[in-house]
């Protein structure tokens, strides 16, 4: 039996209505839960799960820098969180990265525990942890106990440079924003050799994607190094164990006969 | 709110029992009032009253006003490294001109000649047989080898803790700053020396298991009252806190007592090292900051120097 | 044996060195008290670092050459706070530094005093006071 017109009018709308409705909940932003000054909340313990680290372009696996570690040294591969794929690298620059790369076991900050800087710190192979407290976001580094104090209040420029930055935070909607200046040069990005002057500048931007996930920006602007800012992204995935907390690597006592080995009594090397 | 006042503080307000029925009924902090468990903030704990008691001061518990305006003075004059020494080795130990420290120069408000409250004659109780062998033996050895690679330098110079960080947080000369950020479920202690952030879980989780240790040990908190209780085991013993070992129990309270001053209280119960707990108080006042960056193992040309230079003392030349 | 002798010797230095004095005996065994050196120099730049902080100075010597030397200094957290920043020593500023030579007889001392020329004391006070005589005066 057909419907009356006004039935099958009401019935076709609300199926297409059906049919919008899981379109519309996909655009639709996730609301995260809030802090008590009604901002989300990042507080948290949180790690990346890629191979940023070893190398942020794409990379295939290879054999390790150190024989007897074999498959405990080798390199895993990874798809690349640069946006784009390659770093813009000005043409002395890319000299100076193949160099890094060929001597990385002498170069690598990380070798000798070296503070990681800004974004290497977000997506080393440690957890991290995010104190947020009105005024201040401090972000605790399961590696060598790095730290940095996101200043929520307009800090002024940094008076000198330093390893982690000078951060300043705000908030668009819910995304952080964290502009970072004040960083010296020393540090790399990866393990690969991608460097950077002390002219670097990141913008960061933190985003609750989905219970548990938090997802990270990072800008990267050097007009020294690169021929035009670039940017890398990835998901970061909160530790979810009942008992989770960030633990001592306080690395440098692992670093000591690396560095001051052939200085002592009896070498080491 | 917050009439259920800090049993220390002893001052008008409702008993214990009164508090702890509150407590049954409605949140803490509706109980004690927030703003007096508010203790973020960035502080110092820097102070010319030692740890111990002088012994030329045996026996007195407290100065008067004016003997502490003396004392003070007089450590102030006696800690300004702008007056240099005839001696030479003095002179090099003193290192560098006055505008780079920051020591206190105050002695503690409560006047008493020791950061050290328990034992009452402000010393530290005796160290038991083993750890005093244990503290020999290790000066003997360090006399010997102080200079032949990096253990026989201090924790310090080697970049990897210092006693301003601990715990417990002992004042030193120069960077005594830390920073206090309180979350629902967490206090966390920034220390400036050495860039530390002791996360200190309030949520009643049980310390880590006993096979994980840590040069910081592991801490976890509770409040009672207005008083942040912070309870540490899980050392490892390589920082020693003058002579503790790995079964260190360190318990540390944190009261704001004003708006600008914390008091800073410390029991340090180790019974296989010390024949008795101790316990020291440290006020701690509200300073200017920022805390700055000490990335220091990044920047230890003065361990290399040392040794390097003990090695061409030997006529080597390892460089 | 050997291990726990070796955790408490690293327990122990710490316990050795917070002596009440808090001597920075480190620098006793860093520079040499039998070589004091007195140097009057041109700053080509200041590392504001931690553990210590190091001026780089050049000294013309008699013959007209020109000598580098390292001069190190304390922790420069308490100067950022008084207010002074990487700019606050410019290239350039002469200095007279005052102190011991390494005892590794490179050109390394420590600064024990520092003054300008003229013998007024770097860094005393707040930024502005007492500092390199052609520092702004915009805090």
């Amino acid at each position: 039996m057909r419907l009356p017109n006004y039935l099958r009018l009401s019935l076709l709308s609300a199926v297409a209505a059906a049919m919008l409705a899981p379109a519309n909940a996909q655009t639709q932003a996730y609301k995260p839960p809030r802090t008590a000054d009604g901002k989300p909340n990042l507080n948290g313990i949180w790690q990346a799960m890629n191979t940023a680290n070893w190398d942020l372009e794409g990379h295939s696996a290879q054999a390790g820098q150190v024989v007897a570690l074999g498959a405990t040294g080798a390199e895993p591969p990874g798809i690349g969180v640069v946006e784009g794929g390659e770093i813009p690298y000005l043409p002395a620059a890319a000299q100076k990265k193949q160099e890094n790369y060929a001597n990385r076991l002498k170069l690598d900050p990380e070798v000798k525990c070296y503070l990681p800087g800004v974004p290497r710190a977000t997506y080393m192979p440690y957890p991290f942890q995010i104190v947020q407290s009105g005024k201040f976001i401090l972000i605790s580094y399961e590696y060598d106990g790095a730290v940095r104090t996101i200043y929520m209040d307009k800090p002024g420029e940094a008076p000198v440079d330093s390893w982690m930055g000078w951060s300043a935070g705000h908030w668009e909607g819910d995304t952080l924003v964290v502009d970072v200046t004040g960083l010296n040069d020393m540090t790399w990005f990866d393990r690969a050799g991608d460097f950077h002057s002390d002219a670097l500048h990141v913008v960061e931007r933190y985003t609750l994607a989905a219970p548990n996930v938090l997802n990270y920006e990072a800008t990267i602007e050097d007009p020294q190094v690169f021929s035009k800012p670039w940017k890398i992204s990835m998901p970061l995935y909160k530790h979810m164990e009942k008992n989770a907390q960030l633990l001592e690597f306080k690395c440098v006592e692992f670093v000591e006969d690396l560095i001051y080995g052939h200085l002592r009594k009896q070498p080491s090397k | 709110m917050g009439t259920c006042a800090n049993n220390r503080a002893s001052s008008s307000g409702w008993g214990p029992n009164t508090c702890r029925l509150l407590l049954l009924l409605l949140p803490a902090q509706v109980v004690f009032g927030q703003a007096a468990r508010d203790l973020e903030g960035i502080w110092s704990n820097a102070t010319i009253t030692p740890l111990e008691r002088p012994a030329d001061l045996a026996g007195k518990q407290t100065f008067t006003a004016e003997e502490a305006a003396a004392y003070e003075k007089q450590a102030v004059e006696r800690s300004n490294v702008d007056h240099r020494s005839a001696n030479a080795e003095a002179d090099v130990a003193s290192a560098y001109n006055q505008f780079w420290y920051d020591r206190g120069t105050k002695a503690v408000g409560t006047r008493r000649t020791s950061l050290i409250v328990d034992p009452t004659d402000g010393r530290l109780p005796p160290l038991t047989p083993e750890a005093l062998k244990r503290v020999q033996d290790t000066r003997a050895w360090i006399e010997q080898h102080s200079t032949d690679g990096p253990e026989g330098r201090t924790l310090g110079e080697r970049c990897i803790l210092w006693a301003t960080a601990g715990p417990p947080m002992l004042p030193g000369p120069y960077n005594n700053n830390f920073q206090i950020f309180e979350t629902r479920d967490q206090v966390v202690i920034l220390n400036e020396m050495i860039h530390d952030a002791r996360v200190i879980p309030l949520d009643g989780s049980p310390h880590l298991p006993s096979n994980i240790r840590q040069l910081m040990g592991d801490s976890r908190g509770h409040w009672e009252g207005n008083t942040l209780v912070v309870d540490t085991t899980n050392f490892s013993g390589k920082y020693s806190v003058r002579g503790s070992d790995a079964n260190l129990h360190l318990i540390e309270r944190f009261t704001r007592v004003s708006p600008d001053t914390l008091l800073y209280e410390f029991t340090v119960d180790d019974p296989t090292a010390f024949t008795k707990p101790w316990t020291a108080q440290i006020p701690v006042t509200r300073t200017k900051g920022p805390i700055f960056e000490y990335a220091c193992h990044e920047g230890n040309y003065a361990m290399t120097d040392i040794l390097a230079g003990a090695r061409a003392a030997e006529g080597k030349n390892p460089k | 044996m050997r291990y726990s002798l070796a955790i408490a010797i690293a327990g122990v230095s710490l316990l050795v060195s917070a002596a009440p004095a808090w001597a920075h005996h480190a620098f006793a065994a860093e520079f040499d008290s039998n070589k004091p050196v007195k140097l009057h120099g041109v700053v080509t730049k200041m590392e504001w670092i931690n553990p210590h902080a190091w001026i780089h100075i050049d000294v013309k010597n008699a013959d007209g050459t020109v000598t580098s030397w390292m001069v190190e200094g304390g922790s420069p957290n308490t100067l950022l706070r008084n207010g002074f920043t990487k700019a606050s020593l410019p290239v350039g500023t002469e200095i007279v530094v005052d102190g011991y030579q390494a005892k590794d007889a490179s050109n390394k001392m420590n600064g024990r005093d520092i003054t300008l020329p003229d013998g007024r004391k770097l860094f005393v006070g707040s930024a502005g006071q007492g500092a390199a005589p052609d520092e702004k005066q915009d805090k």
